[in-house]
This record gives C-alpha cells, structure tokens and sequence, in this order.
C-alpha cells in the first residue's frame, strides 16, 4: 500500500498540475477575499453588510465555499486520467488489487487537497486582514473564529478532492464526472428543494453538508424560509465534514464494485 | 533466473454475442520463447489480457507458475509485459513514468537508470512521452515489462508499427532476453516476424486453437501439398474428395485456378487423374514455406480446420 501512495505522489510530482493548483489557490484565497474586503461588501450592489459585522466576514470568506470546483476538478483527474492516457493498463498490471489503486488515490489526493485548502486559507487570511488593515477596519468577528472558519474551508476542500477523486472513478469521464459535481453542487440539490419534504433531508444531502462545514448559510435560511417553521438545524461542522467524506467513501467503494471491475482492454 | 511456465486451461471470452476466445488450452515452457500466432483478431491480445488479469475470462483459467496473476505476490517481479505501447501520460517523461511504476511494483529507484541505459532512451530521459516516436515508446514500454526484471515476459504485436531497423533491434532483443532464461509468450500476426526466435508457436484462429507444439514438428506434421493444373479441376476435386482417400484428403483452390492437393502424393494424385481419363497440365510437390504454413494454418479452407491441431502441450 505504502508503494502504492509513493508512485501516487510521484505521479502527482510529475506534471505541474500541482504547481497550477497552488497558484489558484493563492489567487481565489488571497485574491479573491482580499479584493472582497478592499472594496467592503457594504460596495457592493446590492451591498451587504460589512465586514465590521459579524454577517459580513461570514459571508465574504463563506464566498470561498464555491471554490469546490477547483480542487474536485483536480480529484476526478486521478482516475479518469488513468483511463484517457490508457495508463489504466499498466496500473492494473502492477497492482492488480484494484481497490488498493483507488485506495492509494484517495490518500494522496487527500493530502494534496488539504495542502490546496491549507494553502487557500492561509493566502485567504492574510489577504483578509491586510485590507482590513489598510481600510483600518476592525473585523466583526474574532480572529480565533476567524481562523477556525478559514480551517473548516481548507478541510472543505480536502473533502471536495475526495469526492472528485471518487466520482472519477465511478464515472470513468473527467468531463462528466465534473459536471455531476459541480452541477449538483450549484443546481441539482437546488432543483431536489423543489420537491415537496425533501427540504428536511437538507441537512443531510452534500449541499447542506459543505454549508454546516463552511458556515455559509445561504440555502439553509432560504429552505428555513420557505418551511415557514423552525429555521432548519444544519449538522454540526465535524458532523458535516464526515457526512461530506461518507458521500465520498460510498462513491469509491461503487466505484471499485463495478466501473474498476470492468475488463481493460 | 526461477523458470515459470504459462498454463492455459479451457480460456473463453465472450463479448455478448462475440465469443473471442473459444475454449484455448496451451502450455507456454519456462524458459522456452513461444510464438503466439494468429491473424489481426484471432484474440490473442484478449487470451494476453486474460493471463494478466486484465480481463475476466468467461470460463477457463490461466496460471502463472501455477498461480492466478492476480494472486502474485508482487506480480511485475515475476512477469512484466508489453500491450498497449502508446499508452503512457503524454506530458510525463520517460524517466517520471518509469519512476512511477517502479515506486509501484515496489523496485529499486536504480533500475530506472539501468533500464533507461540498456533501452537506449537515458538521453530521451527528460523528454514528454508526447514527443516519443513509436519505436521509442515501444522501448519504455520495455523498459516499463523490465522494472522488475521478471522471469516471464507477454508481450503482444510489440513489432506493431516499428520500421525494419526497429524490428531488427526488438528481434536482437528479445533474443537477449531469451538467452538470459527467461519465459517469453510474444503474439504476433506475421510469422516471420518471430520465426527466428521461437522455439514454440501456439496458433490461433477465430478464438480457438489450430496448432500448439514446437515450430519444427508443426512444419514436420504438415501434410505433402500438390499443385495440379487441370482443365478437369471441379470433376478432379470431386474425385479427391468422394470420401475414401482417407481423412486427410483436402483440396484448396490456388490464386492461378490450380489445385493444391494435400492428403495425397504426386504420385497418388497423378494416378487418380489418369484412371479417371482427366487431363492434367501440370503438376508438382508444392514448396513448404513456413509462412506459406501460417497461411495454411490461418486461413479458412474446406475441411481443413483443426487439421494441424498439435498436443497442447
């Protein structure tokens, strides 16, 4: 197993998709909420309120939450790359035990995604605070939550890896397999609210999952809205985070079950 | 070097309707280079990919040293093989594929260098396999078979596409590799691509077996063919074929119109055609090439199936 990670790495440490990924990150952490809280959301239209308040540092980093799509696009390359290139063949050859590839591709995607979130938050934070700074604006939130916040996010994004490593890997087609994340992510749960009782399930679909995780609320209060009863209790964030990482887990082991099984040739 | 032989028991393969591979039993000798013969789609690559586990065979098994490919221990360190030679990420380079799969079958870093060196690639080394030609790619996939420097080697059509020098150097090679003891099961559509180095031939058709043995008792088994020209060719195949020259009688049709004859002498056939009062123009013992032989054995002719059907050893 442990050579299998190692060649994982080193297939990773091979092209400079890692060195790109990286750069996003910087970009939408650092850039992106630095740009945010330089203009301040009370300028934006229609504005928000500020990052004085509490809301509004919620809302600017929860922003990052729609960055999934980087690091679940990077996850679902693990697996349908192997397929493209036809690499597939020579990795079934050196381990013929299938699940241990995918096994393998999870670890180190995993680990390369937290560095990806880590890396987001860490640029996210300081770009945060040095435009507070230089607006001299005291942010509404404390910096230890702040920071918990900005953790949450980078853990996020590991999860997102995962779950792209593992849609990969049941749908074999890079193209698709993103379009399913990402198009569930942004509309398929959206359009599920539409039916009758399934909003109570929210907490519990991936989308409510990333929203406990990310503290980015937004569905969650227009679903509470809409039942007109008690605001709908999202999972605690850990719980969330698990959830998220269930739903990747379930993927994989379908995966291995039947798209892996199948006879390459 | 620990000789391990392949064993090939009753493999099927059917793809819904299309049955690839029909029933095939054969024994490949450790240490013995075997010929595996066939035209484009007799399913050899689909018997190759069931023997490395690759495909799940519909019915039958094939064994490695007695053992499932898929239950091998570190499987690249007793077979390594060759399919699919284009087949390699094409911004890796040929250094960063090998270290990849050399990380993954668990071998020591220094056989990249080794292996980059004896496949004459160490100065493509940082290259992207991208801008590898076919006889290049064909090396690394070598290189790749070689990783864990096995004991027995599959390697399907690995002349495909390489130029007469290419095909020298590969025939060189495995040579090498050969004379080092190892197990070598090399297909091929072209016999006299691999003449020169098997020892054995295993020849399919259609998904099923036609001949399995050593190349020189195949060539010896095959029956004396005649060439006959004869106006009366159709009442003269009809002669031959009426059921009591034996069970070995057959009669194909040349490219020129003639007869070739086999089942019988020129001295038989000759006669035949006299005391019947049919007129013969011409008529000879037919050269036996080896490759007219894989014709032979490949090609569909009456009542010729199976004809050379050799112990499966």
């Amino acid at each position: 197993m442990n050579a299998l990670i190692k060649a994982e790495f080193r297939r990773l440490a091979a092209t400079r998709m890692w060195r790109w990924a990286l750069v996003t990150a910087v970009l939408l952490g650092g850039g992106l909420v630095g740009l945010m809280a330089v203009v301040g959301p009370e300028n934006f239209s229609p504005p928000m309120p500020g990052l004085d308040t509490e809301e509004g540092v919620l809302s600017v980093l929860g922003m990052l939450g729609f960055t999934v799509f980087v690091p679940a696009a990077l996850g679902t390359l693990a697996m349908t790359a192997e397929y493209r290139h036809r690499t597939a063949t020579y990795t079934f050859l050196f381990a013929p035990r299938r699940w241990q590839v995918l096994t393998a591709k999870l670890v180190t995607f995993g680990g390369a995604g937290l560095v990806y979130g880590l890396v987001l938050a860490v640029s996210a934070g300081a770009g945060f605070y040095g435009a507070l700074a230089a607006r001299g604006v005291t942010p509404g939130l404390a910096a230890g939550t702040v920071w918990e916040l900005l953790l949450r996010l980078a853990l996020t994004m590991a999860v997102y890896t995962l779950l792209g490593v593992a849609m990969g890997a049941l749908i074999r087609n890079m193209t698709v397999a993103l379009a399913v994340v990402i198009g569930y992510l942004y509309m398929g749960e959206l359009i599920l609210m539409m039916i009758p009782g399934v909003n109570l399930v929210y907490p519990l679909l991936p989308g409510g999952a990333t929203a406990s995780l990310t503290s980015f609320t937004y569905v969650a209060e227009a679903v509470a809205g809409e039942l007109a009863t008690s605001p709908v209790s999202l999972l605690s964030p850990v719980g969330g985070g698990l959830l998220l990482a269930g739903y990747a887990l379930v993927a994989a082991a379908v995966a291995v079950l039947v798209p892996m099984r199948r006879d390459v040739v | 070097m620990n000789a391990y032989g392949i064993e090939v028991t009753g493999l099927t393969k059917r793809f819904g309707e299309v049955t690839a591979v029909d029933s095939v039993s054969f024994a490949v000798e450790p240490g013995v280079v075997t010929g595996f013969l066939g035209p484009n789609g007799a399913g050899k690559t689909t018997t190759m990919r069931m023997i490395l586990g690759l495909v799940t065979p519909t019915e039958g098994t094939a064994t490695i040293g007695g053992r499932r490919y898929t239950e091998l221990d570190r499987p690249t360190r007793t077979v390594g093989a060759v399919l699919d030679a284009g087949a390699f990420h094409p911004n890796h380079s040929a250094r960063d594929h090998l270290r990849i799969y050399c990380a993954m079958g668990g071998h020591p870093d220094s056989r990249v260098d080794e292996l980059l060196d004896r496949l004459g690639l160490a100065e493509h080394a940082h290259r992207r396999t991208r801008t590898f030609s076919t006889g290049m790619k064909q090396r690394l996939s070598l290189a790749t078979a070689l990783l864990g420097d096995p004991s027995v080697l599959l390697l399907d059509e690995p002349s495909n596409g390489l130029d007469p020098e290419g095909i020298a150097w590969l025939r060189t090679f495995l040579r090498e590799l050969a004379a080092e003891g190892r197990t070598v099961l090399v297909s091929s559509h072209v016999l006299s691509e691999v003449q020169q180095i098997v020892d054995d031939v295993v020849v399919i058709r259609r998904g099923r077996m036609v001949a399995a043995g050593p190349l020189e008792e195949i060539a010896r088994r095959r029956p004396p063919t005649v060439l006959v020209r004869s106006p009366d060719a159709e009442r003269l195949r009809a002669l031959i074929l009426d059921g009591t020259r034996g069970p070995d009688a057959a009669v194909a049709t040349a490219e020129d119109g003639s007869l070739r004859v086999s089942g019988l002498t020129a001295a038989e056939t000759a006669d035949l055609a006299a005391a019947a009062g049919l007129r013969v123009h011409g008529l000879g013992a037919e050269d036996s090439s080896l490759e007219q032989l894989f014709l032979d054995l490949t090609q569909d002719r009456a009542g010729q199936a199976g004809q050379y059907e050799g112990d499966a050893r």
